[in-house]
C-alpha cells in the first residue's frame, strides 16, 4: 500500500485540480475590493501554508536525524527542504504578481515578504550545504533545518509585530463561506501533490543511499 | 430639439460618456487581472512540472545504475 | 558552574593568544573603520529624515560583515591546526567550548561597535539620540551582537570541524541572522525617532537572543560530534 501511495495521491490531485479551477473561476463571486486578480489568492495562501508546514517537517526530521542518526529522517529532511524550496518559489512569485495586479507594487519590502524570502534562502542554504559541504557537514545542515523550522513562527507573526502592507492573519479567518469552499479544494489538491512529490523524492534518496552502499560492498567484495 | 422635453435622468450624452469611461476602466482592469492570473497559474504549473521532470530524470539514472549493479553482481560470483 | 568556568578559561586562552599579535583586533577594527568611511561617503548627502532611515541599516549591516569576518578568522586558527578536534577530545564540556568561542567573538564584535557607534555619531547628525541615551544604545548594541554571535558561532564551528569551505559560511550566516538583525534595525530606528515602542523591541531582541542561545547550545554537540548513534556511523 505504501508503495502505491504517491500514485494514489497524484491521481487524486489530478482529479481535484480541474474541480478547483472550475470552482475558483466559475462559482466563486468576484471580490469587491480587488477584483478578479484575487483569484490568485486561492493558490497563494495554500502554498504559503504548505511551505511553513513542510519547513516544520524538515526541522523535526533533522532533529530526529541528529538525535538518533536515522538515515530515513535525514532523507525526509532533504525531501521536505526541496518541497519548501518549491512551494516557496510559488509563494514568492504569486505574491508579487497579485500585488502588482491589485496595487501596482510587486515587492514592497514588507515584513512578511522579506521574512519569507529569508526563510527560502535558509533552506536554499541547507541544500547547498548538503551538496557542497564536506563530509561531516550533514549534521551542520540539520542544524540549519532546525533553525529554519524555528523561523516559521517569525514569518507567521511578522504581520503582527511589524506594521506591514501585507493582509493580516485575520483575513483568512473572516472569509465568507463561498470563498472558504473554494479554498479547501485548492489546499487539498496542493497538499496531495506536495506530499506525493515528497514521498517520491524520499524514496529516491533512500534508493541513492542503498545504491551507494551496494557499490561499496561490491567493490570490497571484488578486492577481497 | 423640442425645448419642452428634458432628457430622462442619466440618459444625456455627458453621463453616458461618463458611464462608458468607467466601464472601459473596469474592462481594462479585468483584462490586466486576467493577464496576471494566467502568468501566476502558468508559473506555478511550470514549477511543479519542472520538479516532476527532475524527479523523473533522477529515477531513470537510478534505474540505469541498478541494472549496471545487477550486471556486475552476475559477473562476479 | 564548571561550564562557565571552563568557558572563561578557553576564552581567556584565545584572548591571550590574540593579544600576543593583535591580529584579529586590528584587522577587525580597521575593517570597521573602512566600512564606516564607505557608508559615510555613500550617505553623507542625505537629509536628516533620510539619515534616520539609513543609519540603522548601516549599523547592522556593518555588524553582519564584521561578524562574518571575525568568525571566519577565529575558526581559521582552529582549522589550520585542527585544534577543535583536540578540544573535543579533552575533558571539556561541549557547552564550554561553544560559550568560550562565542564570548571571544562577542568581545571582538563589541570592540568594533565601540569604533562604529562613535563614528556614526561623528558622521551623521541624525544619530544624536544614540549619544543622549547611551544606556539604551548600549543595551541595543549588546543584545543585537549577542543574537548574531550565538547563531554564527554554532555554524562557524560546525563548518570548521567538518573542514568545510569558507564560502558556505556566508551562504549560511546571512539568511539565518537577518531576522534578528531586522528586529535590531527596527529597534534602532525606534531609538533614533524616539518611538515609544522601543522597550518592546528590546524585549523582542532579548527573546530572540534567549531562543537562539538555547538552541545553539543544545545543538552544538550534535553538530560537531554527533550523539552516540550518528557518531558511531561516521
Amino acid at each position: 500500500m505504501a508503495r502505491r501511495l504517491p500514485t494514489v495521491f497524484l491521481v487524486a490531485a489530478a482529479f481535484i485540480f480541474p474541480y478547483c479551477v472550475q470552482r475558483i473561476f466559475l462559482h466563486t463571486p468576484i471580490e469587491r475590493e480587488m477584483g478578479t486578480a484575487q483569484k490568485i489568492f486561492y493558490f497563494h495562501v495554500p502554498l504559503a501554508w504548505l511551505m511553513m508546514a513542510f519547513a516544520i517537517v524538515a526541522g523535526i526530521a533533522a532533529g530526529i536525524q541528529l538525535r538518533r542518526g536515522s538515515l530515513r529522517a535525514e532523507a525526509t529532511a532533504l525531501a521536505a527542504a526541496e518541497i519548501v524550496l518549491l512551494t516557496g518559489i510559488g509563494v514568492l512569485v504569486t505574491g508579487p504578481i497579485w500585488g502588482h495586479a491589485t496595487w501596482g507594487h510587486a515587492w514592497t519590502w514588507d515584513a512578511r515578504q522579506v521574512t519569507t524570502g529569508l526563510h527560502w534562502l535558509i533552506f536554499a542554504a541547507y541544500l547547498l550545504v548538503r551538496r557542497y559541504g564536506a563530509a561531516g557537514s550533514d549534521r551542520l545542515a540539520a542544524a540549519l533545518a532546525i533553525f529554519g523550522a524555528v523561523n516559521v513562527p517569525i514569518i507567521y507573526y511578522a504581520v503582527k509585530i511589524w506594521k506591514t502592507t501585507h493582509p493580516s492573519n485575520e483575513v483568512v479567518g473572516s472569509l465568507p463561506a463561498e470563498m472558504w469552499a473554494s479554498l479547501w479544494p485548492a489546499l487539498i489538491a496542493l497538499a496531495l501533490l506536495s506530499i506525493a512529490l515528497l514521498l517520491v523524492r524520499l524514496r529516491q534518496e533512500l534508493t541513492d543511499i542503498a545504491l551507494d552502499e551496494a557499490w561499496i560492498r561490491l567493490n570490497e567484495r571484488g578486492e577481497a | 430639439m423640442n425645448e419642452e422635453y428634458e432628457p430622462v435622468e442619466g440618459l444625456d450624452r455627458a453621463s453616458k460618456a461618463c458611464v462608458r469611461a468607467c466601464e472601459a476602466e473596469a474592462a481594462a482592469k479585468t483584462a490586466s487581472d486576467y493577464q496576471h492570473i494566467v502568468w501566476a497559474y502558468g508559473i506555478l504549473w511550470a514549477l511543479f512540472a519542472a520538479y516532476g521532470v527532475l524527479l523523473w530524470k533522477r529515477a531513470s539514472r537510478q534505474r540505469v545504475e541498478l541494472l549496471d549493479l545487477e550486471r556486475r553482481l552476475r559477473e562476479t560470483p | 558552574m564548571t561550564s562557565l568556568r571552563q568557558a572563561w578559561l578557553l576564552a581567556r586562552n584565545d584572548l591571550r593568544q590574540e593579544l600576543r599579535d593583535l591580529e584579529l583586533v586590528l584587522t577587525a577594527g580597521f575593517f570597521s573603520l573602512v566600512v564606516l568611511v564607505m557608508f559615510g561617503l555613500s550617505f553623507s548627502a542625505l537629509g536628516r529624515e533620510a539619515q534616520v532611515l539609513a543609519i540603522p541599516g548601516v549599523l547592522w549591516l556593518a555588524v553582519a560583515f564584521i561578524g562574518a569576518l571575525t568568525l571566519t578568522r577565529i575558526f581559521d586558527r582552529e582549522r589550520e591546526a585542527d585544534t577543535l578536534r583536540a578540544l573535543l577530545v579533552a575533558p571539556v564540556e561541549r557547552q564550554a567550548i561553544y560559550l568560550g568561542k562565542a564570548l571571544v567573538t562577542l568581545m571582538v564584535l563589541l570592540g568594533c561597535m565601540a569604533v562604529l557607534v562613535p563614528g556614526l555619531l561623528l558622521l551623521f547628525p541624525a544619530a544624536a539620540p544614540m549619544a543622549t541615551r547611551p544606556g539604551a544604545t548600549a543595551c541595543l548594541v549588546v543584545l543585537g551582537c549577542i543574537a548574531y554571535t550565538s547563531v554564527g558561532t554554532l555554524f562557524a564551528a560546525g563548518l570548521a570541524s567538518s573542514g568545510g569551505k569558507n564560502v558556505l559560511l556566508s551562504v549560511i550566516l546571512y539568511p539565518l541572522t537577518t531576522p534578528a538583525l531586522l528586529v535590531a534595525v527596527v529597534a534602532t530606528r525606534a531609538l533614533l525617532e524616539g518611538h515609544p515602542a522601543f522597550p518592546a523591541y528590546l524585549k523582542q531582541l532579548a527573546a530572540i537572543d534567549a531562543v537562539t542561545m538555547v538552541l545553539s547550545i543544545w545543538l552544538f554537540e550534535s553538530v560537531l560530534v554527533g550523539t552516540g548513534a550518528s557518531a558511531r556511523r561516521r
